[in-house]
C-alpha cells in the first residue's frame, strides 16, 4: 500500500523480485530488501545477468548494495508469467566468452572508424566518456 | 605557511619543503594548503605502508578506534569531548592542518551550519569511553595519521584490540579513510576482515533476541574536516531511526513544523509505544499471526516475531496519536470504512488476508490529495489487490527474508519523502495539480443540483508555515573585527567577470534590429509575470476575505484609525461587489460612532468617492437596505446630518435612488414601500433639524436640483433659499408631493424654479 496515493514510491516494492538496469549498463535481478530516502537499494539473491545477442547468462553475485544515482531503470518482474521464450541460457562461462568476442568486435570497429575519420581530419569524442566531466 | 610552521621538530618533510620551495619561485599556496606538507611521492607511499601495518596490529582499532585510551595521552589530538581551552596551545604545537582546523572550528561562536563546527559536532557515544583518547576516525585528517604514523608506533601497543568489537555500538570500524582501501586489495587488512569476520551483526544479529534491526548504525563517515565541507554526524543522515524516534529526528531533520489547514494526524512524532491499544489495533495484532498462514518451522524466530508485533503495534499510533489529535483522527474514520488498520504496512500479513480483511487502504496523510482523487485510487488498488493478492501474498508468506526493512524503516523513509512533499505555497509548487481540481469543482458544482451541496468536497492543501530564516554572519571569538568566512550561505565573489560590449557600427545597426525584437519579447514577458502576480495576488486577496463577520468588526475597528480610513478607502475599489456592499453596510451602521471618532471630517471624506462607485452599483433591494442601516436606530439619523460625510452618503443615496428609478423603468425600488417610507423619513428628519446645525455636504448631486425644480404648491411657504438646506428642502418636498399627487410638471415650470433657486443661491 502506498502511503501517500499520487506518488511514486519504492516501499511497495520491498521483498519483491526485481530488475534494475544500472549505468554501467550491468543488468541485476534480485529480492528488493530494503531502500532509503536517496532510492539506495539492497537486493538480496542477486543474480548479474549478461545479455549478448539472443543468449544470456546468470553469475550469482548474493547481496548488492546499489547506490541510488546509479540505477538507470528499476522495474518489478512478474515471477508468475513465463520468462525467457526467446532467449536461451548459457553457462556463464559461454556467457563471458560471447561478451569478450562482442566487446573486442566492437572496438575492432571503432578503431577503423577513428581512423577513417583522423584520415579525413576530424575527430568525434567518445560520448560515454563525457558523463564523467 | 602555516603548515610549515606546525610541523613536529622530528619531522624530516620540512627540510624537503624548504628545499623545494628554494627551488620554485612561485609557491604554489593552494597546493600546500590541500597537500600539506605531505605531498611528495615517496613519504606518501612509506606512510601509507606503515599504516597498513599499523591497522594490522591494531586490528583495525587502533587509528580509527573507539578503543583504548592509551593512545590519548601521549598524542593529545585534542579529543573533541574536552574542554577546549587547555588542549588549544598543545594542540597549536603538535598537529598538522587538521589540528589547525580544529582548533578554528572550537573559535566559531555561531554555527553557520555550512562551516564545520569541528570540534562542536555532537558525539554522545565515544566520549565516556575514551576520556583523553582520540577523535574517532572521522575527525582524523590524512595529515593527522601521518602524524600518528610519524610519532611511532610505541602507543599502540596499549590498544586494546578487543575493546573494539565488544563496542556498545555493535559494530567495528571498518570503514577506513577512502584513500587507504582502495589499495588494500591484497594487503594484511583483507586478511583481517576475513580472519575476524565482519562485526557480529547481521546475519547472526537478526537472531538475537529482542534486537530490533533498527538500532544497528552505519559506521560513522571519515571525513577531512576541512572548512567549508559539512558537520560530520554521529549519525548519518540516512539511518533509520532507532527508538524512541523523537529523538533522533531531532537532530537530523531540520524542517519547519508543519501548519496543517486541516487536523491530519501528526505522522513524525510518533510514541514508541502506542498510550492506548484501541480494541480494533488489539484485534488486529492478534488476528495477524493467526492469519500469517503455515510458516516453515523455525523460520519465525523469535525476533521476527518481535518485529512483527512491534510494527504492528508502533504502526497503530497513527490510528491513536496524541490526545488533541485524536478527535481529527477519529474524524477519519469515515474514510477508512471498515476495521482500520490506519497505518500498520506489513507487507507480509495483509495480503494473506485476502479481501475480508483488505480494508479501503486510504491513509489519513491523503488529506493533500482531493477526496475524488482519493477515491479512484482506492477503486484501483482495490482492482489491483483483488487479483494480486492472494497469490503474491502466499509467496511472501513462505519467503523467510521478508520484512527485513521493519515497518519502522518503511515509515521512516516515507517521513522523509513527504516532507519534500510539504510547500509552503501549494499553489506555487503544485499549481497544475491545485488548478486542475479547482476546475473539477467547478465542474461539480454546476452539475450537482443545490439539494446534494454535501458532495462538493473541496480539497485542502496542508501549507507548512514559512519559516524566514536570517542568516548570521560567523563570528570568531577573539578576532579584531570581523573576518569573513564565505560558506554556502555567504557567497563571495572568486571571478571578476567583467562583461564589454563592443561597438562596431554595423555591428550595432544589426544588433539594433535584433536588439527591437529582444526588447518587445522582454516587454511581453515583463508583462506577463507582472500578470501573473496580479493574478495570484487577487487569489489570495479573495481567499482572505471570505470570512464575513470577523470581517465587520474589523471593518468598523480599522476605520477608527484614521490611516484605516485611507485603506479603506483605496481598497473598495478592489474589493468584489459583495464585499465591498457589506463594508459599505458596515459603514453606514456604525457611522455614528466613526463621526464621533473622526472629528476633523476631511479623512472620513476621502471615502466618498468609493463609496459613491459602490453605491452606484448597488442594487434597489440593497439601496434601500442601505437607507435604512444609514438610519439605524432612534437619532442615528440625526447625528449623520451633523456629519458631512453623512450627509454626503444620504444625498448619494438619494440620488442613486432617484436615478434608478428615472432610468429604469423596472425598478423594483417603489415595489414595496420601503423606500418611500425611509425617504419620508429622512425628509421628516431633514426638516425637523434646524437648518445651522446641518452641516454642508461635499457635493450636492445634480439630478437633486431636477427634483427640487418640481415644486408645488406645497413648498412655497417652506422655502428657504439662501442656503442648501432651503434646496434640500425644496427637493424633499418635491419630491414627496410629487408621489402623492402623482403629477408631470411642464418643463417650464421646472426651469423658472430652478432658475430662482440658483439665483436666490
Amino acid at each position: 500500500m502506498n502511503y501517500v496515493p499520487g506518488t511514486a514510491s519504492l516501499i511497495d516494492d520491498i521483498d519483491k523480485k526485481h530488475l534494475v538496469l544500472l549505468r554501467d549498463g550491468r543488468t541485476l535481478i534480485g529480492y528488493l530488501r530494503s531502500i532509503d530516502q536517496f532510492a539506495n537499494l539492497v537486493f538480496h539473491q542477486t543474480v548479474e545477468r549478461i545479455h549478448v545477442g539472443k543468449k544470456f547468462g546468470d553469475i550469482p553475485r548474493g547481496i548488492f548494495i546499489v547506490r541510488g544515482e546509479n540505477v538507470v531503470l528499476l522495474g518489478e518482474i512478474d515471477v508468475d508469467k513465463p520468462c525467457d521464450t526467446l532467449l536461451q541460457q548459457v553457462s556463464i562461462e559461454e556467457i563471458l566468452e560471447e561478451q569478450r568476442l562482442q566487446q573486442q568486435a566492437k572496438q575492432e570497429t571503432e578503431k577503423v572508424k577513428m581512423q577513417v575519420l583522423k584520415d579525413r581530419g576530424l575527430s568525434i569524442p567518445k560520448a560515454d566518456n563525457l558523463d564523467e566531466y | 605557511v602555516l603548515s610549515l610552521q606546525s610541523l613536529d621538530e622530528d619531522c624530516t618533510l620540512e627540510e624537503e619543503d624548504e628545499g623545494l620551495v628554494e627551488e620554485e619561485d612561485e609557491i604554489d599556496q593552494f597546493n600546500d594548503d590541500t597537500f600539506g606538507a605531505g605531498a611528495i611521492d615517496d613519504d606518501w607511499q612509506e606512510e601509507h605502508k606503515r599504516l597498513a601495518e599499523l591497522d594490522e596490529r591494531d586490528g583495525l582499532g587502533g587509528v580509527l578506534g573507539m578503543g583504548g585510551g592509551g593512545m590519548g595521552g601521549e598524542l593529545d589530538l585534542g579529543g573533541a569531548g574536552d574542554s577546549s581551552s587547555t588542549h588549544l596551545p598543545s594542540s597549536a604545537d603538535r598537529g598538522g592542518g587538521g589540528d589547525l582546523a580544529e582548533s578554528l572550528a572550537r573559535l566559531i561562536l555561531e554555527a553557520d551550519p555550512a562551516i564545520a563546527g569541528v570540534g562542536a559536532a555532537e558525539r554522545p557515544g565515544p566520549s565516556p569511553r575514551l576520556p583523553p583518547g582520540p577523535p574517532p576516525s572521522s575527525m582524523l585528517s590524512y595529515q593527522q595519521q601521518q602524524h600518528l604514523l610519524r610519532r611511532g608506533t610505541a602507543p599502540m601497543g596499549q590498544m586494546n584490540s578487543h575493546s573494539i568489537w565488544e563496542n556498545s555500538m555493535g559494530f567495528g570500524p571498518v570503514s577506513l579513510t577512502p584513500g587507504l582501501v582502495t589499495h588494500m586489495e591484497d594487503s594484511p587488512l583483507m586478511s583481517i576482515i576475513k580472519e575476524v569476520g565482519l562485526p557480529k551483526r547481521p546475519p547472526q544479529g537478526r537472531n538475537d533476541e529482542g534486537q530490533d534491526l533498527s538500532e544497528r548504525v552505519p559506521p560513522p563517515r571519515s571525513s577531512s574536516p576541512v572548512i567549508g565541507s559539512p558537520p560530520v554526524r554521529a549519525v548519518p543522515i540516512g539511518t533509520p531511526p532507532k527508538q524512541p524516534m523523537s529523538h533522533a529526528m531531532n537532530h537530523q531533520i531540520h524542517h519547519p513544523m508543519a501548519v496543517h489547514v486541516r487536523a491530519p494526524v501528526q505522522h513524525r512524532y510518533p510514541p514508541p509505544f502506542p498510550e492506548r491499544l484501541s480494541p480494533n489495533t488489539l484485534l488486529n495484532i492478534a488476528n495477524s499471526p493467526l492469519c500469517r498462514g503455515p510458516f516453515p518451522p523455525g523460520v519465525l524466530s523469535q525476533m521476527q516475531r518481535a518485529q512483527l508485533l512491534n510494527s504492528q503495534v508502533a504502526g497503530f499510533p497513527r490510528g491513536g496519536p496524541a490526545p488533541p489529535l485524536l478527535p481529527g483522527g477519529g474524524g477519519f474514520r469515515p474514510f477508512f470504512g471498515g476495521p482500520p488498520p490506519p497505518h500498520g504496512h506489513r507487507m507480509g500479513p495483509p495480503p494473506p488476508h485476502g479481501p475480508p480483511n483488505h480494508t479501503p487502504p486510504i491513509r489519513h496523510n491523503t488529506t493533500h490529495l482531493h477526496p475524488q482523487h482519493r477515491r479512484m485510487l482506492t477503486q484501483r488498488m482495490q482492482n489491483r489487490g483483488g487479483d494480486r493478492g492472494r497469490t503474491g501474498g502466499d509467496r511472501r508468506s513462505r519467503d523467510p527474508y521478508s520484512n527485513l526493512m521493519t515497518q519502522k524503516e518503511k515509515e521512516w523513509v516515507t517521513k522523509i519523502q513527504m516532507m519534500q512533499l510539504q510547500s509552503t505555497d501549494p499553489y506555487l509548487d503544485d499549481y497544475y495539480y491545485q488548478n486542475y481540481y479547482e476546475k473539477m469543482e467547478k465542474r461539480q458544482e454546476r452539475e450537482r443540483d443545490s439539494s446534494k451541496k454535501e458532495h462538493t468536497t473541496k480539497l485542502i492543501t496542508p501549507q507548512v508555515a514559512k519559516v524566514e530564516h536570517t542568516y548570521r554572519p560567523v563570528q570568531f571569538a577573539g578576532s579584531l573585527g570581523k573576518l569573513t568566512v564565505s560558506s554556502v550561505n555567504n557567497p563571495r565573489k572568486m571571478i571578476d567577470a567583467v562583461v564589454t560590449s563592443r561597438t562596431d557600427d554595423e555591428e550595432k545597426r544589426e544588433k539594433q534590429v535584433w536588439n527591437k525584437r529582444r526588447q518587445i519579447l522582454y516587454t511581453v514577458e515583463k508583462m506577463y509575470s507582472l500578470l501573473l502576480e496580479v493574478q495570484d495576488f487577487e487569489k489570495r486577496f479573495v481567499q482572505t476575505s471570505v470570512r464575513d463577520n470577523e470581517r465587520r468588526y474589523q471593518c468598523v475597528m480599522i476605520m477608527s484609525v484614521r490611516k484605516g480610513k485611507r485603506l479603506i478607502s483605496r481598497l473598495l475599489p478592489l474589493l468584489p461587489s459583495p464585499q465591498a456592499a457589506a463594508v459599505v453596510m458596515a459603514i453606514a451602521r456604525n457611522l455614528p460612532a466613526l463621526a464621533k471618532k473622526d472629528k476633523q471630517d476631511q479623512v472620513l471624506c476621502w471615502l466618498v468617492e468609493p463609496v459613491s462607485a459602490v453605491i452606484q452599483s448597488l442594487s434597489s433591494s440593497a439601496l434601500t437596505d442601505l437607507l435604512q442601516e444609514l438610519q439605524g436606530n432612534e437619532g442615528q439619523l440625526a447625528t449623520v446630518l451633523h456629519n458631512k460625510f453623512g450627509v454626503t452618503l444620504l444625498y448619494l443615496i438619494l440620488s442613486e435612488g432617484e436615478r434608478m428609478q428615472s432610468s429604469d423603468p423596472n425598478c423594483q425600488l417603489m415595489d414595496d414601500n420601503r423606500w418611500t417610507e425611509l425617504v419620508f423619513s429622512v425628509t421628516r428628519e431633514l426638516l425637523s433639524v434646524p437648518s445651522s446645525s446641518l452641516s454642508p455636504p461635499l457635493f450636492t448631486p445634480p439630478n437633486l436640483l431636477s427634483l427640487l425644480s418640481l415644486a408645488s404648491t406645497h413648498t412655497h411657504t417652506h422655502t428657504h433659499t439662501h442656503t442648501h438646506s432651503g434646496m434640500l428642502h425644496l427637493c424633499c418636498f418635491g419630491w414627496t408631493s410629487r408621489h402623492k399627487e402623482n403629477q408631470l410638471h411642464p418643463q417650464l415650470d421646472i426651469t423658472v424654479k430652478y432658475r430662482s433657486c440658483q439665483s436666490k443661491n
